[in-house]
């Protein structure tokens, strides 16, 4: 029998899987703007969205990490204005921060200027973020800054921080955090420049004294 | 976010599926637009995008089985059945952004992946037209033209929204390159590159080298382009008429071919496959790419008879070789009564069918058959419904006939 390459189908399934998710995103988009019963019942569709929203973003980090991971993503990098970028990541991934009773909020100079993939970090920030939800007391914090040369986004959160779940062995088979954290890890490598290449920090929040995740893109 | 007043727009939104069609549609009506139009492919839109003009285009990427979004862009781009002036948001799959930011010559104002709220799709809307108010000057001066004028407008938009500084560097070199300014457009684009290897600063640089005629300088670029850029396959167009400048033709036709297999559907790529392969005598190629550019020029702005007739005569060199297939005779008459049907009201068009008709049947060997079509043309000649004898076929093709015995 021929052998198959069992990743190339699998990222091909996944996509299959994400746009069935899409489908079922806009029957229920559909209904929802038809629906008149109850808040409670409302409050349960925005619930069963808010998880399919989750979900699709998922796939499309396993598709990306497929590609980045099997060299075949090329690099689209554009110059930002880097407020708007995050202000766009807040307001998409709010909806998912209010159902948790979380406050997400950004900070970034309005004049901040950057050159990186803005899809590709959309996926990062997002990655970084439902992560956080799951360990956040009340608030997670998206900040940027350049700093010698490298636009550094950094992910903060006020729960237990990182030293509480170190074991990375553990975490890689345990939950979603290790294949997010690879998928960063590529996703910030993969934007090099000039002979520099990205990299991902993970430290204490000095501000909200819980995790603070830090991707480094070279300038 | 600035007030933006939708209710004297009008939009164009293509999309095939008609659940996403329907709850676009309602959520476009919601943000208040006036009008708004629908095409379910991209050969109706182009059908719209001819008549009417559309401040907003929404497009699906995904466009069942004609032309991609991204050839509907590129095609309307082309040939100005847009303005710059217009907002054009390009609906996307994860799968199919590479594509379309591949394409590094033809842009969408901005996309937005499937599936998206409500919400998301005001703010990017709002955004993009917020961003092509600040750039309406140049983009103005761009649809008349005028490219001094875009540049000047495109330095004073800097000064003013910094943000903006790569988008405009792009417009001017483009604007530098339309003036034929060549070292001015090296020296902006190389500037651009110092900074970061962007491809759009590459490409404009290496289409500088090529109008210059330094074509080895030129070469070396385009193929960096197609190193970094696989979805840019327009690289390959642009490397392969710098290898026919450098009289490298047997090279430039393998690259187009490679482009070709990379992208079947384009319709310019087939016609220069088609034109080089003619010259180069390889028939055989010649004819299937025009094969295909006539089967794609069907619902194309592209669709001149010009790519019938090449068509036509690519089958008179492969009989020069050696025997037509019944396919390939097939093949000729289907295309040649394509010409007559789409053609057939232009007398003059109607003379070179039946020139190539004749021809074809000559290279044959089959008089008989040629003779009883000159008899049909020169009927047609004497009811006007087809122009007279041209001079090539009366000094080279007639007198191959033997008919000069008889009388008429």
């Amino acid at each position: 029998m021929k052998k198959v390459d069992i990743s190339v189908i699998l990222a091909s399934s996944i996509h299959e899987s994400k746009n069935a998710v899409g489908n079922l995103m806009y029957q229920l988009q559909t209904l929802k703007s038809e629906f008149d019963g109850p808040i409670e019942q409302v409050e349960k569709i925005n619930n069963i969205e808010e998880g399919l929203k989750q979900l699709n973003d998922e796939w499309v980090e396993y598709l990306y990490l497929f590609k980045l991971a099997s060299d075949g993503y090329d690099l689209q990098t554009d110059t930002l204005q880097v407020s708007e970028f995050l202000d766009d990541q807040v307001f998409v991934l709010s909806q998912s921060a209010t159902a948790r009773h979380l406050i997400l909020s950004y900070e970034c100079d309005e004049s901040l200027l950057a050159n990186f993939d803005e899809r590709l970090l959309t996926s990062v920030i997002s990655t970084g973020v439902y992560n956080a939800l799951r360990f956040a007391k009340s608030k997670i914090l998206l900040k940027a800054e350049v700093v010698d040369n490298y636009l550094v986004f950094q992910i903060e959160d006020d729960g237990p921080g990182f030293s509480d779940t170190n074991n990375e062995e553990e975490n890689f088979l345990d939950s979603s955090t290790g294949l997010g954290l690879y998928f960063t890890e590529l996703s910030a490598q993969a934007h090099s420049n000039n002979g520099k290449e990205g990299y991902i920090t993970k430290t204490d929040s000095s501000s909200l004294n819980g995790a603070c995740l830090s991707i480094y893109i070279p300038q | 976010m600035a007030e933006i007043d939708f209710s004297n727009q009008r939009a164009l939104l293509i999309e095939d599926m008609a659940e996403a069609r329907i709850l676009q549609k309602k959520m476009l009506t919601d943000f208040g637009f006036k009008q708004i139009e629908l095409a379910m492919k991209a050969e109706s839109a182009i059908e719209l995008l001819r008549s009417n003009t559309y401040d907003v285009v929404l497009s699906d990427y995904n466009l069942g089985s004609g032309k991609d979004g991204q050839q509907l862009l590129e095609e309307v781009r082309h040939s100005n059945l847009i303005p710059n002036t217009s907002t054009y948001l390009m609906v996307t799959a994860e799968t199919s952004i590479e594509m379309v930011m591949g394409a590094i010559e033809y842009q969408p104002d901005g996309y937005i992946s499937k599936p998206f709220s409500q919400a998301l799709l005001q703010r990017r809307l709002l955004k993009l037209v917020e961003s092509k108010q600040k750039l309406y000057e140049v983009n103005h001066a761009l649809d008349q033209k005028k490219y001094e004028q875009a540049i000047e407008e495109a330095v004073k938009v800097v000064e003013e929204h910094p943000f903006l500084e790569s988008k405009c560097s792009r417009i001017k070199g483009e604007c530098f390159l339309e003036l034929k300014q060549y070292d001015n457009a090296i020296d902006l684009f190389q500037t651009a590159l110092k900074e970061r290897k962007m491809p759009w600063a590459l490409f404009g640089l290496a289409k500088a080298y090529f109008f210059k005629g330094n074509y080895e300088e030129a070469e070396s670029r385009f193929r960096q382009l197609m190193l970094d850029n696989r979805f840019f396959v327009n690289a390959y167009d642009w490397l392969a008429k710098c290898l026919v400048k450098l009289d490298k033709k047997e090279e430039a036709q393998a690259t187009l071919i490679d482009a070709v297999a990379k992208s079947p559907k384009a319709i310019l790529r087939q016609i220069e496959l088609g034109e080089l392969s003619a010259e180069l005598n390889d028939f055989e190629t010649s004819e299937m790419s025009f094969r295909r550019a006539v089967f794609l020029a069907k619902h194309s702005i592209y669709s001149d008879s010009s790519i019938y007739f090449q068509h036509l005569k690519s089958f008179i060199g492969i009989a020069k070789e050696h025997e037509l297939s019944n396919r390939q005779v097939d093949n000729f008459k289907i295309t040649l009564k394509k010409i007559q049907k789409l053609f057939g009201d232009n007398p003059k068009i109607k003379s070179g069918a039946y020139e190539i008709e004749i021809e074809l049947f000559i290279t044959q060997d089959k008089l008989n058959q040629a003779k009883s079509a000159h008899l049909l043309y020169k009927q047609d000649v004497e009811m006007g419904l087809a122009a007279p004898e041209s001079d090539r076929f009366k000094k080279k093709l007639e007198p191959l006939l033997g008919e000069s015995s008889e009388e008429s």
